[in-house]
């Protein structure tokens, strides 16, 4: 499928078959697990990044199921530049209403960027400041989580991290996946 | 239209949900051999003494057998599904989708998605593509009733959450409201 037609897509989906919630409900809702995870672990921002990706990890594992059907798509991508298209252009659009760009891909077409021009979930946050939070905590770490659940149903083993984030400070917000394999059928057992 | 079963598999595998409407022909006359009778282990005189399926040793074994018996169905459909999948696409392409069989007696549709459920359906031979019904029973029953209820796990070994009363009843409406039209 191509970009435009992935765009078209998503916009469609949207105006026609999402659900709408009050974005304001949603960012205070997830700042607020963030905020409590940075407490029940006591600021210890790399297990907090474990347990948002380990949430959205939880999450994409159904969230795939969803997309698939209000995307109606019959068929795989037939490969993963189209898998990229097809996540920022209809997945971001019809759960987020964002659509982030496709970047930085390496020659072996295994690896991507998506820059978030704009993030919802990070509307209103500030960082604490505590001299550890800017360089450790990555806030929105639950949508790595999303993607590698979300493709590992469909047959895709992925890694994913952020690697900028303007709360940090950095210009962009920056998420890097990489693609490490593709999953096999599962057989049905031998008889024994 | 007949339908007769229908069956869901999971991306292990397994067959997490499996329904029974009508026993389709060939089925129901091999069943009646295997059904025990009450009276098989006194009535077993002389006249039935040539039927070996009067002895009580082989009705009691048919009796655990009747209960193994639609899990070996659902692993043979899996079995056959399966190859002939993997089959045509070796055939056709990647992009081939194999749909549905026909025999003299019943004819299966195949409805796969992109996260490795499927979804097998045994109809009369004179129904037409099922495709779309099983799409939709995806759409409209798994995902709202199966996939987005919070207490079903995400794995559905031996078909946990999967059989809740909505799923059930949402079922239900929709082949009786196909099968009426």
């Amino acid at each position: 499928m191509s970009a435009s037609k992935a765009s078209r897509l998503g916009e469609e989906i949207w105006k026609t078959r999402i659900e709408k919630v009050n974005a304001e409900l949603v960012v205070l809702t997830y700042g607020t697990i963030v905020a409590q995870i940075c407490k029940d672990f006591e600021n210890d921002y790399t297990e907090v990044n474990k347990q948002l990706d380990k949430m959205g990890y939880n999450i994409g594992l159904r969230l795939i199921e969803d997309y698939l059907a209000k995307s109606n798509t019959m068929r795989r991508c037939s490969n993963f530049r189209e898998t990229a298209e097809m996540i920022a252009k209809v997945g971001f659009k019809i759960f987020l209403n964002v659509t982030p760009t496709i970047t930085n891909w390496t020659s072996d077409n295994k690896q991507f960027s998506l820059v978030f021009d704009e993030n919802p979930l990070a509307d209103f946050v500030e960082l604490p400041d505590d001299g550890r939070a800017q360089d450790e905590l990555w806030f929105s770490n639950i949508l790595c989580g999303v993607l590698r659940g979300a493709l590992e149903m469909v047959q895709m083993q992925v890694e994913t991290h952020f690697i900028s984030d303007v709360l940090r400070g950095n210009d962009t917000t920056e998420m890097r996946v990489t693609l490490v394999r593709y999953i096999d059928d599962e057989l049905p057992p031998e008889d024994d | 239209m007949v339908i007769y079963s229908f069956y869901i598999f999971d991306r292990h595998t397994e067959c997490i949900y499996s329904k029974t409407w009508l026993p389709p022909p060939s089925a129901a006359t091999t069943s009646q051999h295997d059904i025990p009778t009450n009276n098989s282990t006194s009535g077993a005189g002389s006249a039935n003494s040539t039927d070996p399926h009067h002895n009580p040793m082989r009705s009691a074994r048919s009796a655990v057998s009747a209960a193994n018996k639609a899990s070996d169905d659902a692993k043979l459909i899996f079995g056959t599904v399966f190859s002939l999948r993997n089959m045509v696409r070796k055939l056709g392409g990647e992009d081939d989708a194999f749909i549905s069989y026909r025999t003299a007696q019943y004819k299966l549709h195949y409805y796969e998605t992109a996260s490795n459920l499927r979804f097998v359906m045994l109809t009369d031979t004179g129904t037409l593509s099922m495709r779309n019904v099983m799409h939709q029973i995806y759409i409209n029953l798994w995902c709202e009733y199966v996939v987005k209820n919070p207490l079903s796990p995400v794995e559905h070994k031996g078909g946990a959450g999967v059989r809740n009363e909505l799923f059930e009843l949402g079922l239900n409406q929709f082949i009786t409201g196909l099968i009426a039209r």
